[in-house]
């Protein structure tokens, strides 16, 4: 889905991967017009798939689709003189620039975020880096597995008594993703409501990290204890929220206040166990984990997520079944409210895709833009705006700037 | 000009937990006023059990979580189950940008404070309602906080280790996190649409569906493919290793927790590991050559690994990896995240002063703006500690207004018991 509420913003899209594009879709698909400026040889992310099988050499692959709708895309080679001269053009009446190189990347091409600015007064460029634009590792290595690491999230997942756990997939990275383009609505409101300029924006991927980590560091020196991997329980604490097998699968449970208590204690026709000393209170009930942990344990064994799900929640206990993928996709409740949705993507065909979970009520979306193809807006882009004639854009394609 | 919404914005913070209040946490580094309601009788949950201790310990003000979501605002209660408390909230809904509210469906309309009818009062209000499954749908009055909507997404389906069924959920109860991010990307944009239509809106927010995206590969995968993704652990589909590994002794950091995350992505980096760690003889192993090589063999790879690591200390072999161009983590416990020594160069965490807790240290803001820096030093309010500058000071009120606000529960400073009790 595509809103209008940015409509006004024009953005300048240098990213590539995963976290830098999430950030410029989030900000298209609120309605700001985003150009995204490829390498001629594409965003790498273009042949990290998921593919469709036996197309494994297609332009793109599926999370690519996903990462790139609601952009226009132009390919322009920022070593050659001629590609910065263009991308120049770009910025002069663009408001956000946002870009995830090395920190010491654009610099290194005479862009320097600070020159830019310079440049021009109403840009704000948005830097979403590793470690951030400074610091001693500012130039270091990153990927998922060692981010989910130094942030926090890895250590205490998993079981006692064997390897941390790793999430899965680029969680973290989407939280950066989500700072990024905040970060362009911070530069933005703040030139709009005074400072009357753009300025630098830093987002350090660590940082993001470590901002989501439930504030595991603040409870750290709260209470002096390292919360430790407590298997298929997210902690041990005065609370029971927690992984379990059942029937048919896997169940989650979140038990926390006296009254979801109560009502646990009923689905699993044990009312009396409220009053039970060993339970009745918080505190009591985070002393005597591993006894509830056991009764409630045997209890799902012996149901089905379903019926767990049903009997759960008409207790008001937040309980659910633990849904694959596929059965997210076939959700009723995300079929109800039509959130998937389908594009016809020029390379991939149709596919779902998730939608937009931002519901603004101002006005009707339209349906998102498919992710341009290579270069797909050279023409109207660095022709129809910036002045190239078809000649030029034949010589400029012929050497490798676009 | 430092704080860019300072004087400019005032929300309104009607939430509980993490989601909703991080959207206002977030407006008040801005330099919003962002007024936390609460109610005595049910305060926000984050604040934990009132069980937890003695009332003079004053348990609810010590939860770190709560104290880190609600940092910058000004506390007030109102007994939401009254006229008068209603009648006060739509007050300050007058005086208001942003309201910011995660009850389940209906809670809102209950009070008499929908959306129809605080938009009838201020035009221009921005209403955030962050239900966790939507306001709409056969599951919408479902509960799920952060742990059981990230469940609902996808994501706890598919973290496991690679070689047994157990599911498990984050470490972080990320569904709250992403859905307040949401929430503080579309208050901005909400403000600007206001700035050129000069109106208001309600957004909504499906929790769950704020977290879908993140595993949008995973869903292309399965259509792709027709097979469900199941979890992959440490390990990553295509390259190997990638895996977390038991060092010997102690990690400076970390005393007794000397894991170290090291993943090769190429050969190149592959043959670095091998030599860094002093493991020539993998490097030349056939069963390693290359990728695919290293894929089939994993197990055994993973085993090589860890009997060379478990004789080696994890910060020697953490330098060594990364001289080498790998990829190397320490595998952080929050006490190491806070003694990490490039966040602490960056200076990422804030040291704060607050009431009955004293002085620690919360993580920062996360975007660094250089010429608007965003400020997240304030502490959080205590239950009701700005009932009189705001009744008074915002609305007018007189002193005997308030007191008589105070002697009929509808505003304090003690939390109530369900029986109306202070404790």
């Amino acid at each position: 889905m595509r809103y209008r509420a940015l409509n006004d913003v024009r953005v300048i899209d240098l990213t590539h991967h995963l976290a830098g594009p999430y950030a410029t879709k989030l900000l298209g698909d609120l309605g700001a017009e985003v150009i995204k400026v490829e390498p001629p040889w594409g965003d790498a992310e273009r042949r990290a798939g998921p593919y469709r099988k036996g197309a494994e050499d297609a332009e793109r692959g599926g999370l690519f689709a996903f990462l790139n709708q609601n952009k226009f895309g132009v390919t322009l080679n920022l070593r050659h003189d001629r590609g910065r001269e263009l991308l120049l053009g770009l910025l002069a009446d663009a408001d956000i620039l946002v870009e995830n190189f090395a920190p010491a990347t654009l610099p290194g091409l005479g862009l320097a975020p600070a020159t830019l600015i310079e440049k021009f007064p109403r840009l704000s460029v948005v830097s979403i880096s590793n470690f951030g634009q400074d610091g001693p590792e500012r130039d270091g290595l990153l990927n998922d597995l060692t981010l989910f690491a130094r942030g926090g999230w890895t250590f205490p997942v998993g079981e006692p008594n064997r390897e941390p756990l790793t999430p899965p997939g680029s969680l973290a990275q989407y939280v950066g993703a989500l700072y990024g383009a905040i970060g362009a609505m911070q530069a933005l409101t703040a030139r709009d409501l005074g400072l009357g300029r753009g300025q630098h924006v830093d987002i350090s991927l660590l940082e993001a990290t470590v901002a989501t980590m439930i504030y595991e560091t603040v409870t750290f020196q709260y209470s002096g204890i390292v919360r430790e991997r407590a298997g298929k329980r997210f902690a041990i604490g005065p609370f029971m929220i927690v992984t379990l097998k059942c029937k048919d699968g896997y169940a989650g449970l979140q038990m926390v206040t006296d009254k979801q208590f109560e009502g646990l204690c009923d689905l699993l026709g044990r009312p009396e166990m409220f009053r039970d000393a060993r339970f009745h209170t918080a505190l009591e009930r985070m002393r005597n984990n591993d006894a509830l942990l056991e009764i409630v344990e045997k209890f799902f064994l012996e149901h089905e997520r379903a019926w767990l799900y049903r009997e759960g929640q008409s207790r008001a206990i937040p309980l659910v079944p633990i849904p694959s993928v596929a059965e997210v996709l076939e959700w009723e409740q995300t079929k109800a409210r039509n959130y998937f949705e389908t594009i016809e993507d020029p390379v991939l065909g149709a596919i779902r895709v998730p939608g937009t979970p931002l519901k603004l009520t101002s006005h009707r979306a339209e349906p998102a833009r498919p992710a341009p193809r290579l270069g797909e807006h050279n023409r109207e882009i660095l022709g129809a705006r910036l002045g190239v004639n078809a000649g030029e854009l034949e010589r400029l394609r012929a050497a490798g700037t676009i | 000009m430092n704080s860019p919404l300072d004087g400019k914005v005032r929300a309104l913070d009607l939430s509980m937990g993490w989601a909703g209040p991080l959207v206002g946490q977030m407006l008040a580094e801005m330099g919003a006023e962002v007024i936390k309601v609460e109610d005595t009788r049910r305060f926000d949950w984050w604040r934990g059990s009132l069980s937890m201790g003695p009332p003079e310990a004053q348990p609810i003000e010590r939860a770190s979580v709560f104290n880190t979501a609600n940092r910058g605002k000004l506390g007030v209660t109102l007994d939401l189950n009254s006229a008068r408390g209603i009648e006060l909230v739509k007050r300050l809904v007058k005086m208001s940008d942003v309201l910011i509210e995660n009850y389940s469906p209906g809670v809102m309309d209950r009070f008499g404070l929908s959306y129809a009818t605080l938009g009838a009062i201020n035009s221009r209000l921005i209403m955030v309602s962050m239900p966790s499954f939507g306001s709409n749908g056969p599951e919408c009055n479902a509960r799920g906080y952060g742990n059981t909507v990230e469940a609902m997404a996808g994501v706890t389906g598919l973290n496991g280790y690679h070689d047994n069924e157990q599911r498990y959920t984050l470490s972080n109860a990320l569904g709250d996190p992403v859905a307040g991010l949401h929430g503080a990307l579309v208050v901005l944009a909400a403000l600007r649409e206001r700035a050129r239509t000069g109106r208001g809106q309600l957004v909504e927010i499906a929790q769950v569906e704020a977290a879908i995206p993140l595993v949008a590969g995973a869903i292309l995968e399965y259509q792709f493919s027709g097979e469900v993704p199941r979890p992959r652990g440490n390990r990553h589909p295509r390259y190997a290793p990638h895996g977390v590994y038991r060092c010997a002794g102690d990690d400076a950091c970390q005393p007794g927790h000397p894991w170290l995350a090291i993943a090769a992505e190429t050969d190149q980096q592959w043959r670095a590991v091998a030599d860094a760690l002093g493991l020539a003889h993998l490097a030349a192993d056939a069963r390693f050559s290359d990728a695919s090589q290293r894929k089939v063999n994993e197990d055994a790879l993973d085993a090589e690994l860890s009997r060379a690591l478990a004789t080696m200390s994890a910060d020697d072999a953490a330098h060594r990896l990364a001289a080498a161009g790998v990829y190397v983590a320490p595998v952080h416990s929050a006490a190491a995240v806070l003694a990490d020594a490039h966040l602490a160069s960056r200076g990422y965490f804030v040291a704060i002063d607050r009431a009955v807790v004293g002085t620690h240290l919360y993580p920062g803001a996360v975007a660094r703006l250089s010429a608007t820096p965003l400020s997240a030093d304030a502490p959080a309010p205590l239950l009701g500690e700005h009932n009189r500058a705001v009744l008074g000071g915002m609305l007018g009120m007189s002193e005997a207004e308030i007191g008589e606000l105070e002697q009929s529960g509808v505003i304090g400073t003690r939390p109530r018991d369900d029986r109306g009790a202070t404790r």
